[in-house]
């Protein structure tokens, strides 16, 4: 098998990089046409094992230029079906890294590889070596894929007559991606990965969430269950709704039980607030509730400095995290930002008051218009006082949230201030687990009373004491 | 206000106050209370963790290869043990192997934390029990500690504690080396694993309190690069050499220096860890480190022997016992720094700064002991200055001229005596006989290879001064030998290790390798450059620390690069990270810690077992102590066995006279439980050991990626781990590992390349049977591929256990 390759094939070369002075062509890239597609045919359609070149081959090549390069691979088997085309083709670009002497970056139009002077010496001549390779490679890693034909294209004529449909077909896929949603579908996926070092660990993924580490999304879930259903990704059935809006299903509550070895039972998907997603241990973004405000709170692991609760990233990232369901806390990915139902049953964006400023640029176009300026960042704020007033001046939508215990207050205005609002949702304080200095301080009533000297009244006094030394009295 | 009477001030009433109390000291003894949190075994005493030894031991067998067979402890004997004879007192030869190994681990240990309580003290002393515990953005800021004590220490003070109880433990352990105490073998073998455990809190706590104090890099994958190599010394300028492990000292001097503005006038460098961590100093926002590394261990006698230090300062730890007889002999003054090593010099702590440096400008002392280090930190420096013309006018010649070195090479009469007795047996008398003719390139070899331990001079009948030759006759290359060490970064922090976790799971990260110990090497520092190298191409994160970080700086590439410019120094596969000193090899099982309370919420607080069990079935890490002789390296080896961690030595390691290896052709020995329901469940074995010795590099290679292979590894683990064990195998060795069908589940833990190639081997070679149409393996396997399953050796983690 390998051994018929004039390259080594080795994950070890994954990240081989090939410069200039070592390299022997470049295909495609920044300055020249190119691009890879996979897609699904039917049985009769391809040929297995087949190759065609359309152009001059890199025997034909001359060292130091550059070339345009496509590459198309058509794939048939009984299970092979259109949405799975982009899952097997981000596989091109990793198992092309796999050949020692290939380096292959970007993807679909943006492709950019190389070939390394070292991989004509040891005897590569020719890219039907290289496409045999890949289609080998295609048929060990996804076994659904019972036949694979491929065609590369290193003339720039043919590859620019085309581009243009090539191009509709990325725009098309992109545009399935964007519109299924978790409605859309009958099946989740869930992903045990994880478990090898957070064993209760549970990942659900849906067509609108992503899973947590952001390597896996409902289209390789789909993949990776079709190679083989008893694996680390397998199929979950959604059953039937219990609520769309927070997205709990009977089906992922059913695996919840299961994998969680009846640790929790239920799970909804989009909420932070009850029966939260699970958090494993790598997700980039943590987000906490903070009482002061009734909102959340989003901090990522490059942030270094503190959040307005005066908290950093790791020290929240500590509450939660081991594949525990944590109320008050929720680990995320980047890529959740992105979801239409990001968060919708606790109010979805309405309800974020806070992210570093990174952060926000990051996710920037993911924010709705009408809130972008309304959510804080460490510019904006230092503590959750000015985050107040912040959301304020900005008229949050947060403040809506507000009215009802500003009424209370009115009402009762001989009682002090409450600072600490009661979260809406329904878990009780004991449920939270939070840091100790995070917890809602009550009025404090200094003892004694006593006689003679003075009276003091504080009122909206913070106080910070580093420690305090009690000495006995001789 | 001011007539306001003075009396008792009441507080009526608080309206909207928030008050947060740090800390409360005084009248309430805080006390560490078992919280319904906290583990089962805070503190542990010696026998706490016993069943965990011994279920340990009872898959990892020691097995003993005595140097010496007799035990000379008491005057009952000297007693021979051989043939199964017991001891006078009746102690037998396993006994007393094992002892051996305790009395090693112990003195290891207290080496660190003796060097622990010295810089606590000193640093609280100077900045408050109050200070802050201050390493990077953690929030498990001290893992080791809190695990095996289950104190969480925030500031100085709370390190107090911690280090009480490691002193009190290494009492009780070194209590049961006297005669008539512990007989049996498996015991003195626990306790020399909590020996081991106790080390790694030890060396916690100083650089724990080192980095917090002394602005050393907290977690910083930026730390600066500092340069090393005795080329890299500039011998005109007077200088100031450091030795040992304890940079207190050095850290004044520096201040002085730079409070002085005689900084760029005086050449500071340093040998061993105290030259690491000199480069740590006041890195902590980057910039150029404060002074230059010389090197390890092995070129302590070289750079006394090249006569261009001015000054020595010796702290404590590697530093060579002969240092102040080397160094007279060619009047460079001596100043000791320590309790550990004074050298029978006179204490002149309490003396005028002007006296002390006419006493010994004058050669009327040959050096001093200084144990107030405000005092050294002015002393040093200003007698350096001095000392430089006064030895330049006296023409100190250290090294022979040209022709002295012919001289002494024709006096050679091969008589091997040298050879002999080097411990990496150097062609000497080659490089004599070629050398006679002028030719120095086999000197150059034995210098490169040379750990410069002065027994071929003590060895030689005709008297040649053998390493001044060796030295004399590779001055050219010794120019050469300039190289960057990346100055150490401290802990891995918390949000590092979130970043890599999903590689991690992934398997693209394979795993982590820890390249530690000594600097007896038998190839000099390029058997650890090709270990690092290929490991790190292969994208295991590298780890090192100590003496091979130094000697990891040592060695270049073809583009004249060492590993720490090609490669970068975040927590991530493919990247090479010096944690720091000796003391900082605590932060390698504190990663290895962090995993846990990270990625399963492990209650690790004051719990140890539990902790190990999880590192043991789950991290995939091997340690490589290559050129290890220390006993530190000893103690820290079996503090990483404690935590199920497997550590490699090199061929010098078999001198342990112990190791710890299980067999893998025992089915029994391979089973762990399914804590999900308590079920008993075949695993791989791997790791294969938790000690071994092994002899060459190549043999090492493969071992390296078997021992990464864990029971909880997913199939793309798996997958990935099992490709470079067959690729490294074939690569060294020439061969397809033997075992490799052993440690494959399913048809989704073969090499995606080879696939199909392998499953016609299962069939054929193992019987195994495969459905060809879907290339699914359909039954042949031991173990079972299922990543919800929950390894663990503890009982009574188990679902309805408890």
């Amino acid at each position: 098998m390998a051994e018929e390759f004039p390259f080594e094939i080795s994950p070890m070369f994954e990240g081989e990089r090939i410069r200039k002075d070592g390299m022997f062509v470049e295909l495609a890239g920044p300055k020249a046409v190119g691009f890879e597609l996979v897609s699904a045919t039917d049985m009769d359609e391809v040929e297995d094992g087949k190759f065609t070149l359309i152009g001059p081959d890199i025997s034909e090549m001359e060292e130091g230029a550059r070339y345009p390069f496509a590459m198309t691979y058509k794939i048939a088997g009984e299970l092979v079906e259109a949405d799975l085309e982009s899952i097997v083709e981000r596989r091109n670009h990793e198992f092309q890294n796999y050949i020692q002497g290939m380096m292959h970056l970007n993807q679909r139009d943006d492709i950019w590889v190389r070939i390394g002077k070292d991989a004509i010496e040891k005897g590569l001549t020719s890219f039907e070596q290289v496409a045999k390779a890949i289609m080998m490679l295609f048929k060990n890693e996804l076994p659904f894929i019972e036949k694979v034909e491929a065609v590369y294209y290193t003339d720039e004529a043919e590859i620019n007559k085309e581009i243009e449909s090539i191009r509709d077909i990325y725009t098309g896929r992109d545009e399935r991606t964007r519109n299924l949603h978790d409605e859309d579908v009958d099946t989740f996926y869930g992903c045990s990965l994880c478990a090898s070092f957070a064993p209760t660990s549970v990942c659900v993924i849906t067509p609108d969430r992503i899973a947590l580490c952001g390597a896996i999304n409902w289209f390789d879930g789909r993949a990776a269950a079709k190679v083989d259903p008893e694996g680390p990704q397998f199929a979950i059935p959604k059953g039937d709704v219990i609520d769309a809006e927070s997205g709990e299903y009977t089906g992922v509550n059913e695996v919840a039980e299961k994998l969680s070895s009846g640790e929790y039972d239920r799970i909804r998907l989009h909420s932070f607030l009850e029966y939260p997603h699970t958090s494993c241990g790598c997700f980039e973004v943590v987000g906490y509730y903070i009482p002061e405000v009734d909102g959340i709170g989003w901090v990522d692991r490059d942030f270094t400095g503190t959040a307005p609760n005066g908290l950093q990233f790791s020290t929240m990232a500590g509450q939660t995290g081991g594949g525990k369901q944590v109320v008050g806390f929720l680990g995320i990915g980047v890529q959740y930002f992105r979801s239409p139902k990001f968060i919708q049953a606790d109010g979805g964006w309405d309800r974020v008051v806070w992210m570093p400023k990174m952060l926000k640029d990051k996710v920037s176009e993911d924010i709705p218009d009408y809130i972008r300026d309304k959510i804080a960042t460490e510019e904006d704020v230092t503590d959750v006082e000015s985050l107040r007033n912040f959301l304020k001046d900005k008229d949050h939508p947060i403040l809506e949230r507000w009215e009802e215990e500003e009424e209370v207050e009115k009402e009762a205005s001989a009682a002090p201030q409450a600072e600490f609002t009661a979260p809406q949702a329904g878990f009780t304080a004991s449920q939270m687990q939070m840091p100790t200095n995070f917890a809602p301080s009550a009025p404090m009533v200094g003892g004694g009373g006593g006689n003679g000297g003075v009276k003091v009244i504080l009122k909206n006094a913070k106080m910070s004491v580093d420690r305090i030394i009690i000495k006995k009295l001789d | 206000m001011s007539n306001v009477p003075k009396g008792q001030i009441s507080i009526e009433e608080l309206e909207n106050v928030h008050i947060t109390i740090g800390k409360i000291v005084g009248a309430i003894e805080e006390k560490y209370e078992k919280t319904e949190a906290g583990g089962m075994t805070p503190k542990p005493g010696v026998s706490a963790l016993r069943d965990w030894d011994h279920s340990l031991l009872s898959r990892y067998q020691p097995v003993y290869t005595p140097m010496c067979d007799q035990c000379c402890y008491c005057t009952f004997g000297k007693c021979d043990l051989t043939g199964n004879k017991e001891g006078a007192c009746g102690i037998n030869m396993e006994g007393h192997q094992a002892r051996e190994f305790l009395l090693r681990v112990i003195t290891g240990a207290a080496a660190h934390s003796g060097h622990g309580r010295h810089i606590l003290h000193y640093l609280t002393d100077k900045y408050g029990k109050d200070h802050p515990i201050d390493v990077g953005p953690s929030n498990l800021l001290a893992p080791n500690i809190q695990t095996v004590t289950g104190i969480e220490p925030k500031t100085l003070g709370d390190l107090e504690p911690a280090i009480e109880y490691v002193e009190e433990q290494l009492t009780q352990l070194l209590a049961t080396v006297h005669m008539g105490q512990e007989g049996a073998a498996i015991d003195f073998e626990s306790k020399a694993l909590h020996g081991g455990m106790l080390d790694h809190v030890g060396m916690e706590i100083s650089d724990l309190a080192q980095i917090s104090c002394l602005g050393m890099p907290k977690s910083d994958p930026e730390a600066p690069l500092a340069e090393i190599g005795m080329g890299c010394i500039d011998a005109t300028k007077p200088m100031l050499l450091a030795i040992g492990h304890n940079v207190a000292g050095v850290a004044n001097i520096i201040d002085y220096m730079e409070e002085k503005g005689i900084a760029d006038q005086v050449e500071l460098g340093g040998l061993c860890c105290t030259a690491i961590d000199m480069t740590r100093y006041q890195m902590d926002q980057g910039g150029v480190p404060h002074a230059k590394v010389v090197g390890t261990l092995a070129k302590e006698l070289k750079m006394i022997r090249s006569g261009i230090p001015d000054v020595i300062v010796v702290d404590e730890q590697c530093v060579r016992a002969d240092v102040l007889q080397e160094a007279s002999r060619l009047s460079i003054p001596v100043i000791t720094t320590n309790d550990k090593i004074m050298y029978g010099l006179p204490n002149r702590s309490n003396d005028n700064v002007d006296d002390i440096i006419e006493d010994l400008t004058s050669g009327k002392e040959k050096g001093a002991l200084v144990l107030d280090l405000d005092l050294l930190g002015e002393l040093a420096p200003r007698l350096t200055l001095e000392m430089s013309p006064i030895r330049k006018e006296k023409g100190i010649k250290a090294l022979p001229n040209e022709e002295e070195l012919k001289v002494l090479i024709d006096k050679c009469v091969q008589c091997n005596a040298c050879e002999l007795v080097c411990p990496n047996n150097l062609p000497i008398m080659k490089a004599m006989e070629i050398g006679a003719d002028g030719d120095f390139t086999k000197f150059e070899f034995v210098h490169d290879q040379c750990a410069g331990c002065g027994r071929c001079d003590q060895a030689c009948p005709k008297e040649i001064p053998v390493l001044d030759v060796i030295e004399k006759a590779s001055q050219k290359a010794i120019m050469e030998e300039k190289g960057h060490i990346r100055s150490g970064r401290g802990q891995i922090s918390d949000p590092d290790i979130r970043a890599e976790g999903v590689n991690l799971v992934m398997g693209t990260t394979p795993g982590i390798i820890a390249l530690v110990g000594c600097s007896n090497y038998p190839d000099g520092t390029k058997d650890l450059y090709k270990m690092a190298d290929e490991m790190l191409r292969r994208n295991y994160i590298v780890l090192t620390s100590g003496c091979s970080a130094m000697d990891l700086g040592m060695y270049k590439d073809e583009n004249g690069e060492t590993l720490y410019e090609k490669y970068p120094s975040k927590f991530l596969g493919g990247n090479l990270i010096n944690v720091g000193s000796c003391v900082s090899n605590s932060h390698i099982t504190g990663t290895a810690i962090k995993v846990a309370a990270i990625f399963a919420q492990r209650n690790i607080t004051g719990n140890f077992e539990e902790t190990a069990d999880y590192i043991m079935n789950r991290i995939g890490a091997v340690g490589v102590a290559w050129g290890a002789y220390s006993q530190k390296a000893a103690s820290i080896g079996t503090g990483c066995n404690r935590y199920g961690i497997p550590v490699v030595v090199g061929p010098h390691g078999s001198k342990y006279r112990r190791a710890l290896i299980g067999k893998p052709y025992v089915e029994e020995d391979w089973k762990v439980f399914d804590a999900r329901n308590g079920e008993e469940m075949p695993i791989s074995a791997s790791p294969e050991f938790l000690l071994t010795t092994v002899e060459t590099v190549e043999e090492l290679m493969p071992m390296l990626a078997k021992n990464c292979i864990r029971p909880s590894d997913n199939n793309m683990g798996r997958m990935i781990k099992l490709t470079h064990y067959m690729e490294l195998s074939q690569k060294y060795l020439g061969h397809m590992p033997e075992d490799w069908y052993k440690f494959v589940r399913s048809e989704t833990d073969l090499p995606l390349a080879k696939r199909e190639e392998l499953l016609k081997i299962l069939e054929k070679d193992q019987g195994w049977e495969i459905d060809w149409k879907r290339k699914k393996i359909l039954s042949g396997p031991t173990t079972k591929l299922d990543v919800t399953a929950q390894p663990t050796n503890l009982k009574r983690l188990c679902k309805g256990e408890c």
